[in-house]
């Protein structure tokens, strides 16, 4: 009986998730969140800027990761809107434009921002620090033009904005490294305030960053994304998403629980 | 001769970079400036070099009928699909954007959803409490993946406090210690790079 519970088939683990996703999933549970101090102090940071004011955002991740970190990239979009500041949005990762410039242009109708004026996608170049580096200097020496092909002189929004020092934060979400050549290269060399949205399994990383104010604040996976929309009180996907994953750790902790039970028993009567 | 030359140029362009950043003067500026877009040139040359490497192993792969080799037909169906339409027309052209969008997103998005299955199957299989330091892991890890969610505050008020509180401390006196050892060997295998001590960059034989 022990032995068949530690050694329990794994398709009854895979059944087992697929229902607590399943069932909270058609259930729809509404559990309350609390926002952790990183993702505060980022909504504070951003809130506390100017009207006219511009932010980057580096969409430095693909579609694996993408219902992880869209709805960061959604809430901060909408925050930024409602308050007249400038988004300059564009990507180290080579399969991200597509899906970057799709979610800006959605949540600017959403918020009614113009293309050009409230917002400007660069696309991607490849180069990675190369790209940081050179920005630094001159954006228009590493982007002459915008997604669409207009070239950067011909954009009102970038008419007095040459390099970093016309920028007020850059919001780097990652599904890799990129967050730390960001801050390695653009903070350290530049000056430019960095922070991040990263994907779960990064957050730990982020936290050196954190308490020397290298990150001005932090979205920290899933959970960031949801304490986020809370806090835009636009409650959306990553809301929705939070509670489902909730019943999913819920069940692996469980499931390690139960696995270790019972392993002791079988230990003891072993002895 | 063939191996010289490399070396030259990485000992002249190494250590003039670096002085380049000690100097505020603008010839020193506007060289930095200059190579920064040399090597901005280069590096899509990668991708050149990328694809040629791809294709060149799964005609391989295909000529000596290796194990799974009709998937190889699959790869170029993708790449051709994806440059017939994406070098003429542009990446913002609708065929191309349904094409990611419909194809690759879901693909990518399920390859990752997949994790979570084999991942609670593996926790279970794998965290047992069979010495102090897994034991410590195991405890660790519950607190965390509990204080991640807002199901945490509900079975205990304190969950995410304590979370917070081992990010804050054991996380980052660890992640700090590998960081610190993580640069110092970058500095070093980058000065033996330059100095031409480090020169396996450069490939094999003579």
């Amino acid at each position: 009986m022990l032995d068949k519970l530690m050694n329990i088939d794994r398709r009854i683990v895979f059944i087992l998730v697929a229902l607590a996703v399943i069932i909270p999933t058609k259930l729809s549970v509404n559990l309350p969140v609390s926002v952790s101090e990183p993702t505060q102090k980022l909504y504070d940071y951003i809130d506390d800027l100017p009207a006219g004011a511009t932010i980057m955002i580096a969409f430095d991740y693909g579609p694996a990761s993408l219902p992880e970190l869209h709805p960061m990239a959604r809430a901060v979009l909408k925050q930024c809107f409602e308050k007249n500041i400038r988004v300059i949005g564009l990507t180290l990762a080579a399969d991200a434009p597509t899906l970057a410039n799709t979610l800006m242009e959605e949540v600017a109708e959403e918020n009614e921002a113009m293309v050009g004026e409230d917002y400007v996608f660069l696309g991607y170049r490849p180069g990675g620090t190369l790209v940081i580096l050179g920005m630094g200097n001159s954006i228009a020496s590493v982007f002459d033009s915008d997604y669409s092909g207009t070239a950067l002189a011909e954009i009102p929004m970038m008419e007095n904005i040459k390099n970093y020092d016309q920028i007020s934060l850059l919001l780097d979400l990652a599904s890799g490294s990129t967050t730390e050549g960001w801050i390695t290269y653009a903070n350290a060399q530049y000056d430019l305030r960095i922070a991040s949205g990263v994907t779960g399994v990064l957050i730990s990383q982020m936290y050196p960053f954190l308490q020397t104010g290298q990150l001005v604040g932090l979205i920290a996976g899933i959970s960031g994304a949801a304490e986020y929309e809370d806090l835009i009180d636009t409650p959306a996907k990553a809301m929705k998403w939070i509670n489902i994953e909730s019943f999913v750790h819920l069940l692996i902790v469980g499931l390690v629980i139960l696995g270790n039970i019972a392993f002791f028993i079988r230990n003891r009567q072993e002895e | 001769m063939r191996r010289q030359v490399p070396l030259v140029l990485c000992f002249f362009f190494g250590v003039t970079i670096i002085l380049t950043r000690f100097s505020p003067h603008p010839f020193s500026q506007s060289f930095y400036e200059e190579v920064n877009s040399w090597a901005l040139i280069i590096f899509p040359f990668a991708f050149v070099l990328a694809t040629v490497t791809l294709i060149r192993s799964h005609v391989t792969r295909i000529r000596r009928r290796s194990e799974h080799w009709q998937y190889s037909f699959i790869v170029f169906a993708g790449l051709i699909a994806m440059v017939v339409i994406g070098v003429p027309f542009g990446p913002q052209h609708p065929v191309f954007e349904w094409l990611f969008n419909n194809i690759q997103v879901p693909m990518d998005a399920t390859m990752f959803s997949l994790l979570a299955f084999f991942i609670a199957s593996a926790a279970y299989r794998a965290f047992r409490a069979r010495t102090f330091e897994a034991t410590l892991l195991l405890v660790t890890a519950i607190i965390v993946m509990i204080g991640n969610v807002p199901i945490g505050d509900l079975i205990w008020s304190e969950t995410s406090s304590v979370k917070q509180w081992i990010l804050n401390n054991p996380n980052l006196s660890a992640r700090r210690g590998i960081i610190l050892g993580v640069s110092l060997g970058v500095i070093s295998q980058s000065i033996r790079i330059i100095l031409g001590i480090e020169r396996s960059y450069l490939g094999g034989g003579d």
